[in-house]
């Protein structure tokens, strides 16, 4: 009933934005259905395979090593206790050796889950769990059983959709990437003939970028003159470019319109400057690369106020080995959650204005693998065929989300995790051009619609 | 002796000769040109560069010697931490530009001999010689803009899509 309420808010506000056609900056005819629910979208691919037993079901050590030991070790995003006893999770205590000894302080007064609506159960329903699988269905809304690394999602990204059918511009979307490894470059978007890099998102793997391969090849760059260097530059370019007219035959770029190249070039100096200064906003805890990602997140939001940004975390895949890193990187996954939806409110433009949405790319095995840490804990992996890897958690939060309301539970799993997709689109307006463009997965619908 | 009828006969029979030869039916020539499609000079130019072989191939047209194994490995990361790669390549191009080392024409060079400069940068660059249009274009540009100077050449050619393509 609140949405709806909300929906007639956002209707009288928007007023004439509703079905009212007209020509895209790409050109394209354009109706935009429905309002839009935001002006701001985050996404959170979280965080690597979460096992729901030490997340939202809050086992802790009681799902997994055989100790009968529960609690929340994620208190920015749920609702829960703390554990009581073998804190492993938190940050080190040096003076007397005790790994992970010190919880970190919670950053949100409230959690996510009171300030908007959790579905606790929901499915990965196809393919086998890997990340990059994984990770497609997020940004794309569809299930690649078949589809190895190293080749781009064949069905369209959210990205394309957006650029496609809402019309923004490049410097809109973004991907900030946890790495390069593990095919995480080809994110931003599909092969698919209709869509494809003319509407892809920007890519950005900040701890690459701005780490030592960065510096030792892009830090200092020389700044030409925007209007003069530039200028003489983009001529020449553009003449030998004339001459070179086979069809597609090009440096692989994302049609950012040159302001666009501008801007992004002017970002990574400034970044740099951010570098050597040691000003990059960091939360308040940022031990691992995670933390250091959703940091330069937070810049990226800062600097373009982008309508999308993906951000992917991947430090608690460390659990193949060491299930207390496990715990600390899932610790600190929520402490960077809550640093990213404390930041966001503090932008002018995108405070109270941005839904968040936090998802796992998939699960992790039910049992255990051999390997044992120096607390004598067992590791899990995220198998082919095991069904706990098919257990996956959504939360959202933002203008027209209801708050404290949770939807579905283990008995009663609603909710896939193609459902992103479509629900951003939702969000922005243009979720019926998307489903009429036909390839999502059959299963994947709007969170909005589930509830 | 002739007589005036057996000449006149003869020349009857020459005349009748040559009427008859003038009608001859020759064979019927038709001269036709084959169809040929004229492509660009860098038409052949059909595949990608992978990221190596562009960051290889651009480290030795700007410094004249070979990158070593530890840099390729942080170019090539470097580069692939930026999704749009004429960003990526703008940016690393104007990195190196910032070196001492890079080897470039000095502006002098290229203003008093253009044709050479430019005939010099496409085999540089393209591996090829410029048309005769492009050359025009070049020489038109250096001689009509006193403030354009080698490194924009440079700048551009490096960061064109041909150079990118082999």
């Amino acid at each position: 009933m609140e949405r709806r309420k909300f929906i007639k808010r956002a209707a009288l506000a928007t007023g004439g934005l509703i079905s009212m056609p007209y020509i895209l900056p790409s050109g394209l005819l354009h109706a935009q259905t429905t309002p839009q629910l935001a002006e701001h979208v985050v996404f959170v691919l979280f965080a690597g395979g979460v096992r729901q037993q030490e997340a939202v079901l809050q086992q802790y050590l009681a799902g997994s090593q055989n100790e009968n030991i529960e609690g929340n070790i994620m208190y920015n995003m749920l609702v829960g206790e703390a554990p009581e006893d073998k804190i492993a999770y938190g940050r080190d205590d040096v003076q007397n050796n005790i790994i992970g000894a010190h919880p970190i302080d919670r950053i949100l007064e409230t959690p996510l889950e009171l300030q908007g609506t959790l579905f606790p159960e929901v499915r990965f329903a196809r393919g086998g769990a890997g990340h990059f699988n994984g990770l497609c269905t997020g940004v794309s809304g569809n299930y690649y059983p078949t589809q190895g690394l190293r080749n781009r999602p064949s069905a369209p990204t959210i990205f394309e959709y957006l650029r496609r059918h809402a019309g923004f511009k490049a410097t809109d979307c973004w991907f900030v990437g946890h790495g390069i490894g593990g095919s995480r470059p080809l994110l931003n978007h599909s092969d698919h003939p209709d869509y494809g890099r003319r509407y892809g998102g920007n890519f950005l793997a900040p701890l690459v970028t701005f780490g030592a391969p960065g510096q030792k090849h892009f830090m200092d760059f020389k700044n030409y003159h925007p209007e003069t260097d530039w200028e003489i530059i983009r001529e020449i370019r553009n003449f030998l470019n004339n001459n070179f007219v086979a069809e597609g035959l090009e440096i692989p770029h994302l049609y950012n319109t040159p302001e666009e190249e501008n801007q992004i070039r002017e970002f990574v100096r400034h970044m740099f400057e951010k570098v050597k200064s040691n000003s990059v906003i960091l939360p308040p805890v940022n031990d691992n690369r995670d933390l250091k990602t959703i940091g330069y997140a937070v810049e990226v939001l800062r600097y373009f106020k982008p309508k999308l940004l993906v951000v992917d975390l991947s430090d608690i895949d460390v659990c193949h080995s060491d299930f207390t890193a496990y715990l600390k990187n899932l610790h600190r996954g929520d402490h960077g959650v809550g640093f990213l939806w404390r930041e966001i409110q503090r932008i002018p433009g995108m405070q109270d204005n941005t839904t968040m949405i936090v998802m796992p790319e998939h699960g992790r095995d039910m049992d255990p693998n051999p390997i044992q840490d120096l607390n004598d804990w067992y590791a899990y992996d995220h198998s082919a065929g095991n069904e706990n890897t098919r257990r996956i958690f959504t939360m959202m939060a933002g203008p027209g989300i209801d708050a404290n309301l949770k939807i579905g539970g283990p008995d009663n799993p609603i909710g896939d995790a193609s459902d992103i997709t479509p629900t951003i689109a939702d969000i922005f307006g243009i979720k019926h051009q998307v489903e009429a463009a036909g390839l999502m997965d059959v299963n994947a619908r709007s969170l909005f619609d589930r509830m | 002796m002739l007589t005036s009828d057996k000449i006149a006969i003869l020349v009857l029979m020459i005349f009748s000769l040559q009427i008859f030869s003038s009608c001859t039916v020759e064979d019927n020539y038709i001269y036709e040109i084959k169809e040929q499609t004229i492509l660009p000079v860098n038409s052949e130019k059909d595949k990608d560069k992978s990221n190596v072989q562009y960051i290889s191939i651009l480290y030795t047209n700007l410094f004249r010697k070979a990158m070593s194994p530890n840099d390729m490995l942080d170019a090539l990361r470097a580069i692939e931490s930026i999704g749009d790669k004429q960003i990526a390549f703008d940016i690393l191009v104007s990195k190196y530009m910032n070196s001492d080392e890079v080897v470039l024409p000095t502006e002098e060079e290229m203003r008093e001999d253009p044709e050479k400069f430019i005939r010099d940068t496409y085999k540089r660059f393209f591996v090829r010689q410029p048309t005769q249009a492009e050359l025009t274009w070049m020489i038109n540009y250096i001689n009509s803009r006193p403030e354009v100077n080698p490194e924009h050449f440079y700048f551009a050619f490096a960061t064109s899509n041909e150079h990118f393509h082999y």
